[in-house]
């Protein structure tokens, strides 16, 4: 497991062709490209269709877990997260937007309890889920209560449309090359590489342990403790602030006297 | 477990969930889409986060490593993450509060006058027609039994 995990191997054209994630990536920016809102026809069909498409040759490609049991489970959170995340931009109302990114955000508190995460699992759902995601419906009930507006149903236009999710594909392109011996290197796992693994993880101060959550906060009191005094601060400089810009003051003066003359 | 493949795929879902946050990001006018797809980037850099502290949980001397908590640095800074998207998130909805009263709507386009000086304008091409499946928003399903107003309900709210 030494070495170096993070280094990019420069494939040939020919590998790269043959490779089913360079293909499930450019399907995805085709479907991403469809379904965002513009005026092709049947574009929600065709859009879905090619990023299950894209979804089933990003499955082909990806390491296997182990066990079939936790395969299908991390398979089924990841494609909620990213479905749901993919709908987010997609949607013409914000409405279903942030509809659509609660359930991302119940998708990734699915992938945190699956990585032993507890309490992160739970503070996304209380955080995100039950209160960031009420004020951004609260907020879209206060500011557009009319019905659908026309700047939901067009983008900037073509160029940042068609360079963004270029810019986007290349990203995930890059990240897949620089993992790329990482997938190597995980394909031949000795067992009892994986075996001590899983027994240093579930030791006394391992993210499995029973004691999830005493571990945690004693980290966090102790070592970072100056962070949360600091992230305290934050919250209440947060919190004044949003009061004194949403509160607004006295009418100007000038308002006032049209306002009496009218 | 694989270790190491769960850190890759855990990888790739945190990367595939920035860059889906970047493209609506870049894309969509509606402000609050645009802060949806920002803390959607938060979200898949949290990912990864977890993705490492996990494998960095299961390699050899992780238990020696007590005073920066080996596998637990992640989450830590997970939690900062949440606590400065909470900040993050009330500000901004106090921000896109007072401009859309100001501008009477939602649209970034209408601030385009800070533009730098020498920029051209940004003009809308031609707008899809709103179809009527579009038009329709999210309802409730009535639940329970329907109350029975009595006269003076009726006498206070007459569009009951």
């Amino acid at each position: 497991m030494t070495g170096a995990l993070l280094a990019a191997q420069v494939p040939s054209w020919q590998e790269a062709l043959a490779c089913p994630s360079f293909w499930a990536i450019a399907i995805g920016a085709l479907a991403v490209w469809v379904l965002l809102p513009n005026r092709i026809a049947y574009g929600k069909t065709l859009g879905g269709a090619l990023a299950i498409i894209s979804a089933g040759l990003f499955a082909s490609d990806w390491p296997l877990l182990g066990d079939w049991t936790s395969q299908a489970v991390f398979w089924l959170l990841a494609a909620i997260t990213l479905g749901a995340a993919i709908c987010t931009i997609c949607s013409r109302s914000p409405v279903y937007s942030a509809i659509w990114f609660a359930l991302s955000l119940l998708g990734t508190a699915g992938l945190f309890f699956y990585q032993g995460a507890q309490f992160l699992g739970v503070a996304t759902i209380v955080v995100y889920a039950g209160a960031i995601v009420v004020t951004f419906l609260f907020v879209i009930m206060l500011a557009q209560p009319e019905g659908h507006s026309d700047y939901d149903r067009i983008s900037w236009g073509w160029f940042p449309k068609t360079f963004s999710v270029l810019a986007a594909a290349t990203f995930v392109g890059l990240l897949t090359l620089l993992l790329g011996n990482l997938k190597q290197e995980s394909a031949n796992v000795p067992a009892a590489t994986a075996q001590q693994a899983a027994e240093r993880l579930h030791a006394t101060g391992g993210i499995l342990t029973e004691q999830h959550m005493a571990h945690l906060g004693r980290h966090l009191f102790s070592t970072h403790l100056i962070s949360v005094e600091l992230a305290g601060t934050l919250l209440l400089a947060a919190l004044v602030g949003a009061v004194a810009i949403a509160i607004q003051g006295k009418p100007r003066l000038d308002t006032r006297i049209e306002e009496a003359l009218r | 477990m694989n270790e190491l493949s769960l850190l890759y795929n855990y990888l790739l879902v945190g990367g595939l969930l920035f860059v889906i946050g970047l493209i609506g990001f870049l894309v969509r006018r509606n402000m609050i889409v645009m802060f949806l797809c920002a803390e959607m980037m938060l979200q898949g850099v949290s990912v990864s986060l977890i993705g490492f502290g996990r494998y960095h949980g299961g390699l050899p001397g992780s238990e020696s490593s007590d005073a920066w908590g080996g596998a637990w640095g992640g989450q830590m800074l997970v939690i900062f993450i949440i606590a400065v998207a909470a900040c993050e998130a009330a500000i901004a909805m106090a921000l896109i509060l007072m401009l859309s009263r100001r501008a009477g709507k939602l649209d970034a386009a209408v601030w385009q006058d800070l533009r730098e000086p020498g920029q051209p304008p940004f003009i809308d091409q031609q707008v899809p027609e709103e179809r009527t499946e579009d038009r329709v928003w999210p309802t409730l399903t009535p639940a329970g039994i329907r109350p029975k107003p009595d006269r003076d309900e009726l006498l206070h709210r007459p569009r009951i």
